[in-house]
């Protein structure tokens, strides 16, 4: 019997929880399709369907669920996000993101599966997230609960990795559970330390290595085609790069009750805590704010971030990113970036 | 306390709150040019257009030695909840000692609310600040009852002799001091007004347009191009979705939304949850419209705002199986009135020739 086809959009939240989603369906025992990497095609396809003013991960993630279309699954995996953590929610779009895409895209065939998520916690694996796909697709409560947990462990291996300094994209782009499961084993019994740690990282022609928090979401970080490619075009300039998913949940904590009041989007909470506390580290030479065009939450924190990094006399730059930036600005401005940083290093 | 807030709708009503409490009320200026140029040079790029204006706002009343200004906040998602924290930084980065009193909801924190009630209402005992309220929101009550009869009789008469009556109204309302004074000023205008009753043609030759969006662009008319003005002047009638009563309804007495509810309600048909703003309110609204008779919508969002993109996406397919034209307007600095006003006669048109269409 042909296994069930569920599709994933490659887009948004994706890069946070793909480990969690593959072992899930792994587990299940359907056929996992993720949809293919972005490229101007797919973003293309994705714009003319949108309202020109929507952000540009919107954009991509029509996009990707067109993708999915057009390579043919039996179902989009899309659920709805509302919160991950008590009382504080999430952008807007994300919560109405599965109304956007059903009435946007009339012509959509493919049904989707839109479970909301409602999470005290980055963990998502309870099973009241999970409701509409176990009754769409005929599972009993029993396996679905003991898939989850699976998932649930799988995932948290990752997370863990992350916090240890890892990057998404050291994980990401493989969409194959066996492979990353070997990878994620293999690191775990390593002893050498992730780029961001590591003491022998040298930048090429001897110049001085410089310490980066790169903040921005995962979608907009890790996906190499709209950012083009700024992680390794900041390593190959001898940076290493630090992102959110390294600082403690602890440590975001705290500087989150240092507000009134916090944000309501948990990202960019999670993105404001982090950003403060590498204002704060003496190891970090500069932080960069890379955002999409549009993106509400950001307009918020970029104003507080700026003033903040001011006070701190943190180097501080903001990096816009849209449908069609080019690869010669991105360049030229992170350039520009890093050697005002040497610079300020040598004279130090 | 010399105290001065954002202008949005009716600025009488939040004037009178404070004045009747004893404080000495600033009154914020309406926004124009100057006061935009200002927000824009000193807002992020990207905040919406309402918060720009905001901040423009305050930063002209700072000419005028206001040492607290006093804003709604919020609970969140749509952005406007989170306004006041960075505005308050913005004034302070540039150097402004001035207080900012964000109001939250009493459920988000109930102790930061009972000390800033206990603040605002300064040295006035908790009965005169109940008849206070009282007051207010009658008199709110009052300037949306004039408004709904303004809009609907100013698209068949001329639009300057009925805004004279209107602002005469609001300058007479500017002096009231109880509940009994609103009455009587009311019944005085709505009198003036019923005289202008007769020009109402028959239900059949009525076009009616509701208004619906981002509640500050669809109140505030200095911000939104006078948009209902423009509507009434090629006599079409205008209802809005949000009134300043149904504002204070829902934040301050919710018990007493109940009818708002039942048009959320209908809103979920094409957004299931509550997403923040009043995105599904307005789809809701945009049902409720149609199933009143209305001929078309406008559609009005600031530039970028976050849940009304979402409806924005969403009210095509509406418009196409309730069967009722929607005119979307982003607004942001950058829109000037010849191109809304191109629009909005262009749909209106569109409208009125369907209709002769329709009947042929």
């Amino acid at each position: 019997m042909r296994k069930i086809k569920i599709g994933i959009p490659r887009a948004l939240l994706y890069y946070y929880y793909f480990p969690f989603w593959l072992k899930l369906f792994s587990e299940l025992n359907f056929e996992t399709v993720i949809s293919d990497n972005t490229s101007r095609e797919l973003l293309d396809r994705g714009v003319k369907k949108s309202i020109s003013e929507i952000c540009v991960p919107i954009k991509v993630m029509i996009g990707h669920v067109l993708n999915l279309e057009k390579n043919g699954v039996d179902y989009i995996f899309l659920p709805r996000f509302r919160s991950i953590k008590k009382d504080v929610v999430v952008c807007p779009k994300f919560m109405g993101l599965p109304d956007m895409i059903r009435h946007s895209l009339p012509g959509l065939k493919t049904p989707l599966i839109a479970d909301q998520i409602e999470a005290e916690s980055d963990d998502i694996s309870h099973f009241s997230n999970h409701q509409k796909l176990a009754e769409t697709l005929n599972i009993s409560k029993m396996k679905m609960k003991k898939s989850l947990k699976k998932a649930a462990d799988f995932w948290h291996r990752y997370r863990e990795l992350l916090f240890e300094g890892y990057l998404i994209s050291d994980f990401y782009g493989i969409d194959d559970l066996e492979l990353l499961e070997k990878l994620i084993s293999k690191i775990e019994n390593n002893s050498k330390k992730p780029q961001s740690q590591s003491q022998d990282f040298e930048a090429s022609g001897s110049e001085e290595v410089v310490d980066i928090a790169l903040i921005g979401y995962v979608y907009n970080v890790f996906d190499q085609y709209i950012n083009m490619d700024i992680i390794n075009k900041l390593k190959e300039m001898g940076v290493r790069v630090h992102t959110f998913s390294m600082v403690a949940e602890e440590i975001i904590e705290e500087e989150l009750s240092r507000l009134r009041k916090p944000m309501f989007w948990e990202f960019t909470n999670k993105l404001y805590g982090a950003a403060e506390h590498y204002f704060k580290n003496n190891q970090i030479d500069g932080v960069i704010h890379l955002t999409a065009f549009g993106c509400g939450p950001d307009s918020i924190l970029g104003q507080i971030l700026e003033v903040d990094a001011k006070e701190y006399k943190k180097p501080f730059m903001t990096l816009r990113i849209d449908e069609q930036t080019g690869e010669s600005h991105i360049l030229t401005r992170i350039e520009a970036f890093i050697d005002l940083m040497r610079l300020k290093k040598e004279n130090n | 306390m010399r105290l001065s807030f954002p202008y949005m709708g009716p600025t009488i009503v939040y004037k009178k709150l404070f004045e009747l409490l004893g404080h000495d009320v600033v009154m914020p200026p309406k926004p124009n040019k100057e006061i935009i140029d200002l927000g824009v040079k000193y807002s992020p790029e990207f905040a919406c257009f309402p918060f720009k204006v905001i901040t423009g706002t305050y930063l002209k009343l700072m000419e005028k030695d206001v040492q607290t200004l006093v804003t709604s906040g919020g609970h969140g998602p749509c952005r406007a909840g989170y306004y006041g924290e960075v505005h308050s930084k913005i004034l302070q980065d540039l150097g402004y000692d001035v207080e900012l009193i964000v109001i939250d909801s009493p459920h988000d924190d109930y102790k930061y609310f009972y000390e800033l009630v206990k603040r605002l209402k300064g040295d006035s005992s908790w009965l005169k600040v109940a008849r206070v309220i009282k007051t207010v929101f009658e008199l709110s009550r009052a300037l949306d009852q004039i408004e709904k009869k303004i809009e609907i009789i100013r698209a068949y008469n001329d639009n300057g002799t009925i805004n004279q009556i209107w602002m005469e109204a609001q300058r007479e309302f500017h002096q009231i001091k109880n509940t009994s004074d609103i009455k009587r000023i009311k019944n005085k205008y709505l009198k003036k007004l019923s005289e202008f009753e007769e020009s109402i043609p028959g239900e059949d030759k009525r076009f009616k347009i509701g208004i619906i969006g981002e509640i500050y662009v669809v109140l505030e008319q200095s911000i939104n191009n006078q948009i209902e003005e423009k509507v009434n002047h090629f006599g079409f009638e205008v209802e809005r979705s949000h009134y300043l009563t149904d504002w204070i309804k829902e934040n301050a007495f919710p018990f007493m939304g109940r009818h708002l509810e039942e048009i959320k309600e209908k809103g979920k048909e094409f957004i299931e949850i509550e997403i923040g703003g009043h995105a599904q309110g307005n789809i809701g609204h945009a049902i409720d419209f149609k199933e009143k008779g209305f001929d078309g919508l406008i559609h009005l969002k600031p530039f970028g705002c976050l849940p009304e993109l979402v409806s924005q996406t969403v009210i095509d397919d509406l418009s196409e199986k309730y069967e009722i034209p929607v005119l979307t307007i982003s607004i942001d600095e950058q829109t000037a009135d010849a191109n809304v006003l191109t629009r909005v006669e262009a749909f209106l048109d569109m409208i009125k020739e369907k209709d002769y269409r329709e009947v042929m």
